[in-house]
């Protein structure tokens, strides 16, 4: 009997040990299936492949029009890129009845290209949908008609539209960046083709998550345009498309959906550039014209749409959306050097932050819209002095929420639309939220694109159709 | 005799009048709408509570996916966390805790997204992504195959937004699509 107990006894020992063996050396996570790159089995058929594409191949004419019209708004954020119309025809401060009037609409292509005016002449980067084309449309301000049509063939896939970029234009030219990265140039009056540059095929350009976001600058006589790849940035001759200086990129740094800004800090003039990767400045004259003065690392985020907010003391305010955030930067200058330190990062909750359009300021306060990931103030317009981006004086309230929509600053009035075509007009108080008037002007679906206003006549756009509203 | 016909017509009266009583009760049952717990994706706010109030272990409450909704993009905000360091699959890159949402090249520049509801928690990390910086096409419903439809809803007690409701058992489900804000505006039992 107790034999066969010592048995027992040893025979639990051992299955006990071999079982703690087992419990020890086996690895709980055997079946695990590792998340690694490359399991989505992305394809190499790169967005950057394509049939070569003959800039500015195709010319259309429709007729012209006879205006006084004498108001423009030149570029993305207007002529003093700040968003802020000067010298506007003064505007109605309340609407009634079917104030504001809209006067006239188009359809266009699936985007959110946002036009320009000169003279009584609107200018807009469309995508022609039916011949798969880029198309620089020209429309009379008065009355929609449109007067000529510069286009060429680039086959692409709808990604949340195709069109994005806002033209620049002079009394001789307009410059505009395609969907694909392709810049063309063309007389303004006539259309008549300039020159064209494919940045994909000459400076190795990444094009952006849903197309080219970044609107052409015109200073003076050269294009200053920032394509990455192999030049951060690049000036082209107006007249003749010759390329005057390319910045190196050995950083690698990539196209943004931002737009070039330009900066005087301290008598040195600047092209401050928020792109994917980092933020820097570029020299835009003197001896060093095209080189790099200063950049950070320290901003880099991969998708990147609001442009800098650049101030007189040394200061820039970067931003951007999809969990970005917003950076606070300065800048200072010792001799020749130039040296870049963080004041403030913050998720976009703790403050000022936007995901599409640029913040605006106006005499010393910043407005903007916040992002979706804003918590409580997702999509509210709100107010912050420039030296505290985090305190919030004031919000438009849960009841005052814009989406993502465009805004811009004209007769001491802020215009606010709201994703689905809701014109909001507010006081730019520094003390609490003045709404002054608001209309549903009509059924809206994404209506991103950002405005342009000159005369008293109002340009908005959603995703198919831009629309003419008189608000003077 | 008198009694023999009594007895008679009692039995036919109590015959008749449970015949009757079946038939009724089949009737009363077939008409009244049995009702289940289903959560209105408009209301939602993603609090995370899905996953940690539900007597399911894991949750029955799952990501689902309105495919006729969805953007197909590579920079998806229910796949990937904020400001990712790389649009890969890498676990780094990846929003879901449970790697439960399977991404797949399609082409350029479009990638499809699957739910494994065997990996799904119900966290809600996803919906919020999708709904911040997308097109909402990721949202939460409860899977009734593994829902037990308790009288109370543990999940619906502490839901921030009164997003759970009772539906008809016949129509258990509000994906997103088919169901609208409009179609949400139509009154349905609350919970309580």
């Amino acid at each position: 009997m107790e034999k066969n107990f010592k048995y027992i006894f040893w025979s639990v020992v051992a299955v006990l040990v071999i079982l703690l063996f087992w419990w020890m050396f086996r690895d709980p996570t055997g079946k695990f299936a590792e998340s690694l790159p490359g399991a989505d089995n992305r394809g190499k058929d790169s967005i950057m492949a394509g049939p070569p594409v003959n800039i500015g191949e195709k010319f259309e004419f429709f007729g012209t029009t006879n205006t006084t019209l004498k108001g423009t708004w030149t570029r993305f954020r207007g002529a003093d890129y700040d968003n802020i119309v000067k010298n506007s025809v003064p505007l109605k401060s309340s609407w009634s009845g079917n104030e504001p009037e809209l006067k006239w609409s188009v359809d266009l292509g699936e985007g959110h290209a946002g036009p320009a005016i000169y003279e009584g002449k609107v200018y807009v980067m469309d995508y022609d949908e039916a011949t798969r084309s880029d198309a620089l449309r020209c429309f009379s301000l008065e009355d929609g008609k449109e007067l000529w049509r510069r286009s060429y063939k680039v086959p692409l896939k709808r990604n949340h539209g195709m069109s994005r970029t806002v033209p620049a234009v002079t009394a001789d030219y307009v410059l505009t960046i395609g969907p694909r990265c392709h810049v063309m140039c063309v007389k303004r009056e006539t259309g008549d083709l300039v020159w064209g540059l494919d940045m994909v095929q000459k400076y190795q350009t990444e094009v952006p998550l849903w197309f080219t976001g970044q609107c052409p600058m015109i200073d003076g006589n050269k294009a200053i345009l920032a394509p990455g790849g192999t030049s951060v940035m690049i000036a082209v001759d107006m007249a003749t498309g010759k390329v005057l200086w390319e910045t190196p990129n050995p950083g690698g740094i990539k196209m943004s959906h931002s737009s070039i800004m330009p900066w005087t800090f301290k008598g040195k003039k600047m092209y401050v550039y928020s792109a994917v990767g980092a933020v820097l400045a570029v020299s835009a004259e003197g001896p060093d014209e095209g080189k790099i003065l200063w950049k950070s690392t320290a901003w880099n985020h991969a998708v990147v749409a609001p442009s800098p907010v650049c101030f007189p003391d040394g200061k820039i305010f970067l931003t951007a959306g999809y969990g970005a955030g917003s950076m606070m930067i300065k800048v200072s200058q010792a001799g020749s050097e130039y040296k870049v330190d963080v004041l403030k990062q913050y998720p976009p909750k703790d403050g000022m932050a936007c995901e599409q359009q640029t913040p605006v300021v106006w005499e010393g306060m910043m407005y903007g819209i916040e992002p979706k990931d804003a918590g409580p103030l997702r999509n509210q317009l709100i107010c912050v002095d420039p030296n505290d981006v985090n305190k919030v004086i004031w919000t438009s309230g849960k009841d005052g929420r814009f989406g993502l929509g465009p805004y811009l600053i004209a007769d001491q009035k802020i215009f606010v639309l709201d994703d689905e075509g809701v014109l909001t007009m507010i006081k730019p108080d520094k003390n609490k939220y003045v709404q002054l008037a608001q209309k549903k002007l009509f059924d809206g679906v994404d209506a991103w694109g950002p405005m342009a206003l000159a005369d008293g006549f109002l340009m908005l756009r959603d995703s198919k159709k831009m629309y003419c509203v008189k608000v003077n | 005799m008198e009694r023999r016909r009594f007895i008679r017509t009692s039995m036919q009266m109590a015959l008749a009048v449970s015949l009757g009583g079946v038939a009724g009760y089949s009737v009363l049952s077939s008409t009244s709408r049995k009702m289940v717990w289903q959560i209105d994706p408009f209301k939602c706010v993603q609090c995370g509570r899905c996953a940690t109030e539900c007597v399911m272990t894991p949750s029955a409450v799952k990501c689902v996916h309105a495919y006729a909704l969805c953007g197909y993009c590579d920079l998806c905000g229910g796949y990937l966390k904020p400001d990712p360091n790389a649009r890969t699959t890498a676990a780094e890159n990846q929003l879901c805790p449970t790697s439960a949402i399977k991404r797949k090249y399609i082409e350029e520049p479009y990638f499809e997204y699957e739910i494994d509801e065997a990996l799904c928690i119900g966290c809600a990390k996803c919906v919020a992504g999708c709904t911040s910086f997308g097109n909402g096409s990721l949202h939460l419903q409860i899977r009734h195959n593994e829902c037990k439809n308790c009288n109370e809803c543990a999940i619906a007690r502490v839901c921030p937004a009164d997003a759970f409701q009772r539906v008809p058992y016949d129509t258990p489900y509000m994906i997103k699509g088919g169901f609208t804000k409009e179609s949400a505006a139509k009154p349905t039992e609350k919970k309580g």
